[in-house]
């Protein structure tokens, strides 16, 4: 069978996000269904995150595939549907058409639309595996009864079959099959660490933060990749450094100290970059210590707010006491930081001063201040979806405001679009000389992403720093009181 | 609303070189363009439409432009009176006498366009280049190429990529009456299309001629599929002005930074096809076929 897998975009060619300008890791979810595909079959991956709209088209005209399956989360949804409706009407009915991912699988009957003959629900793995096989020896597409994981069309019926359990360890996968990723490879990033693996450790959390959807997605479970299996991950992969995609890597201490055992033992001279927790970082800070030693560049947290009573809000399970403790003693330990941050809609002006200083306090080395909103599939989602102001899917961008904000939207936006410039002291005062000179090779293996970083970053900066550019977006999209009570959902539009 | 690669119907009858001719004009990249399957199933805004409007608008009114000039070059009275059906329906009999060119600047107006806009919109180098070329097409390239661009090219495609676009304009909450040029040609290029058959029926006689009317159908898809591409760009770039910069200067995707102008607005447009027409040269320059045709490889 002739497979092609297809990462979509975030937004239509040319727009920008956080995305592809801060970070761009590698399509992960496609690499680990492609690697459960026999060799039988012929399998590529299109990344339209690095290709323009246009070659999607063409892809299917020459390679003309006979499945085509697409992954997406929020902000992606429509532009996977309509890759799938672009695949469709370039190749008819007898293409089939799959979509997996967080998004459908926390929204499924978002997506239930003719272009699509099916969904897969929750881990794909083994999901497709099953799905390719029934497909490629010549079985019924409208009998996938015996797929678990599954929702798809039986003529007007829509039919969801028994539940994927989440019960395989993940030693037991074959690893991703990068090979498919070609020359994408070299075009992975985040920064300036250009030339960057993305490896996926660990599936789930432990903690349920009320705006997050994985810990649900992921039945409350969390399973690892052991040690070894990281390290044979890392070393077989050719790129300078390693992105870590697991949600949260900083858990089971006992696992970290294994890896670091590994990659001193096999001379592993990697970057590695994480996400991780704050808590983590202050209650083990010699283990901290000795992953920094083993080429810990980076750590990404959600340090959410600069206020006690929201991290409490979130349900974060964490202090601010901790959120200050981490960033100073990584930076300390010459570990960079990437620290998240959240404006609320009901921010006043002194409320976006106080965040924006509280960021430059804690020196965080990469601050991004994003915008709180309940995003599909989270408990918070559940509780406040009266007060949405749309459901178009790309507003959940983190960039925009879905509920109402106290101030004026305008100015709003104007408080918010200053995020970048105002906490770039923040920046400054973490690459401190002592900070660098204590790094050396790392600063110069960074170097040379350094350039192409410096002009994204400036382009991103000139687009976000406007607030005209949220405004714009939302224009004719965003209701001008919640979607609850509006008379009609089709009326009463805002020209903002 | 998707259509059928075998439109039911219609390819009844035809024989064996243009049932895949119009297969290939239907998975042809310029009529599954990314951006017509976002507009099918996204959410377009009246604005955004608005952006796509203006743009396509000038298009609109140059074909009957084609047609005309390609009237003068058909061999024979027979192929003139095919085109010629076809003309008198562009000209606006089936649509209350009003041309196409009216309807699609009511639509605008419909859409919210402020009067006169239409002639102060900067358009995108792809319009220039998609009307520079069919003028070259017509004019210059043997009749049957120019035959393949208007009539597999056009008639064949339109409808397929018009019934992309009104499910937006739908969800966009852009009525029936409003937007009845797209109706309209999802309905009556079909006929049109039908009558075009006919005549390629009959000059498809040898291997020479049927490769003239697929390298003009090829060659408009080609441009059309650029036109896309301009297009969506522009609409971002509304939004997003800044960001397109990064997208033409390589800084994000893997595209190569391009080099392609505009020959200005609305009126200068016009002034173009008419100094063209008196054999002045087209003042943008334009892709070559061998870029066009590799469009679908």
């Amino acid at each position: 069978m002739r497979i092609l897998l297809v990462q979509p975009a975030p937004f239509e060619g040319g727009r920008i996000g956080l995305e592809n300008v801060l970070w761009l890791s590698e399509p992960a979810a496609l690499t680990a269904v492609a690697a459960m595909i026999g060799d039988e079959h012929e399998v590529r991956i299109l990344d339209m995150r690095l290709e323009e709209a246009d070659q999607l088209p063409r892809v299917l005209a020459t390679f003309r595939p006979e499945l085509v399956g697409v992954t997406c989360m929020t902000t992606d949804a429509y532009q996977a549907q309509a890759i799938l409706h672009c695949a469709r009407s370039t190749l008819g009915g007898g293409v089939f058409t799959v979509l997996g991912g967080h998004h459908p699988t926390l929204c499924p009957e978002e997506h239930d639309l003719p272009e699509i003959d099916a969904i897969v629900l929750g881990e794909g793995e083994d999901t497709f595996r099953e799905l390719v096989l029934h497909l490629s020896e010549g079985g019924d597409r409208e009998r996938l009864d015996h797929i678990d994981g599954l929702a798809f069309r039986r003529g007007q019926e829509r039919v969801t079959t028994a539940k994927r359990s989440q019960a395989r360890q993940l030693d037991e996968f074959p690893a991703p099959a990068r090979h498919l990723l070609g020359d994408y490879r070299s075009e992975y990033f985040f920064a300036s660490a250009a030339g960057m693996v993305s490896i996926q450790t660990s599936r789930g959390c432990a903690f349920d933060c009320n705006f997050c959807a994985i810990w649900e997605f992921y039945e409350r479970k969390v399973r690892f990749l052991s040690a070894k299996g990281i390290a044979d991950r890392m070393e077989e992969s050719e790129e300078k450094f390693v992105f870590f995609l697991d949600d949260n890597f900083l858990t089971r201490p006992q696992r970290l100290v294994e890896l670091c055992d590994e990659i001193e033992r096999r001379k592993i001279k990697k970057y590695w970059l994480i996400q991780g927790r704050t808590d983590f970082v202050v209650e083990n800070p010699e283990l901290v210590r000795r992953m920094r030693d083993c080429g810990l560049m980076m750590v990404l947290s959600g340090y959410e707010t600069n206020d006690e009573g929201t991290l409490d809000a979130l349900r974060k399970d964490n202090t601010r006491a901790n959120n200050l403790a981490a960033a100073a003693m990584l930076n300390d330990l010459s570990i960079m930081t990437t620290g998240i941050f959240m404006a609320h809609p009901d921010f006043e002006p002194e409320d976006f001063d106080a965040l924006y200083a509280a960021i430059n306090e804690m020196k965080i080395t990469i601050p991004l201040v994003v915008i709180h909103m309940p995003l599909p599939g989270t408990q918070s989602y559940r509780e406040n979806r009266d007060q949405l102001l749309t459901e178009d899917a790309r507003m959940f961008d983190l960039l925009h405001a879905v509920t109402p904000t106290r101030l004026p939207r305008a100015e709003f936006y104007q408080h918010y679009a200053r995020w970048n410039d105002a906490t770039m002291s923040a920046t400054d005062r973490s690459l401190s000389w002592r900070f660098l000179a204590r790094r050396p090779r790392m600063i110069l293996a960074l170097r040379r992403g350094l350039k192409t970083f410096a002009k994204r970053r400036d382009i991103l900066r000139a687009t976000l720093r406007d607030p005209e550019t949220y405004l714009r977006d939302e224009e004719q999209i965003l209701h001008d009181r919640p979607l609850s009570r509006s008379s009609s959902r089709q009326t009463d539009l805002v020209a903002s | 609303m998707i259509v059928s690669n075998t439109a039911p119907g219609f390819t009844e009858g035809l024989s064996p070189w243009l049932s895949d001719l119009r297969a290939e004009v239907e998975s042809h990249p310029g009529v599954n363009h990314l951006l017509l399957s976002r507009l099918a199933t996204g959410r377009y805004t009246k604005s955004d439409y608005q952006v796509f409007g203006l743009q396509h608008y000038p298009m609109v009114g140059n074909f009957t432009r084609y047609m005309e000039l390609l009237l003068l070059r058909a061999p024979s009275s027979e192929q003139k009176l095919w085109l010629a059906k076809v003309l008198v329906d562009e000209y606006g009999e089936g649509s209350d006498g009003d041309d196409h060119a009216t309807l699609y600047l009511d639509y605008l107006h419909k859409l919210g366009m402020p009067e006169g806009l239409e002639h102060t919109t900067a358009l995108v180098p792809e319009v220039w280049e998609f009307i520079g070329v069919h003028l070259r097409l017509c004019r210059e390239e043997p009749f049957l190429v120019g035959l393949g661009a208007l009539g597999p090219g056009h008639e064949w495609a339109i409808p397929k990529m018009f019934h992309q676009i009104i499910p937006g304009l739908e969800r966009a909450g852009v009525s029936y009456d409003d937007r009845m040029y797209f109706d309209l040609h999802t309905e009556q290029d079909i006929e049109h299309a039908s009558w075009m058959a006919q005549a390629l029926e009959q000059l498809g006689t040898n291997e020479e001629a049927r490769a003239q009317v697929r390298r003009g159908a090829l060659l408009s898809l080609g441009t059309r599929f650029r036109f896309w591409t301009g297009v969506e760009r522009h609409i971002v770039a509304r939004r997003q002005p800044t960001s397109i910069e990064a997208v033409r200067r390589g800084l994000i995707g893997r595209r190569r930074p391009e080099n392609i102008r505009s020959g200005g607005d609305l009126g200068q447009l016009r002034a173009a096809v008419e100094n063209t027409l008196v054999g002045r040269p087209w003042p943008v320059p334009l892709p070559s076929d061998k870029v066009l045709l590799e469009v679908a490889p």
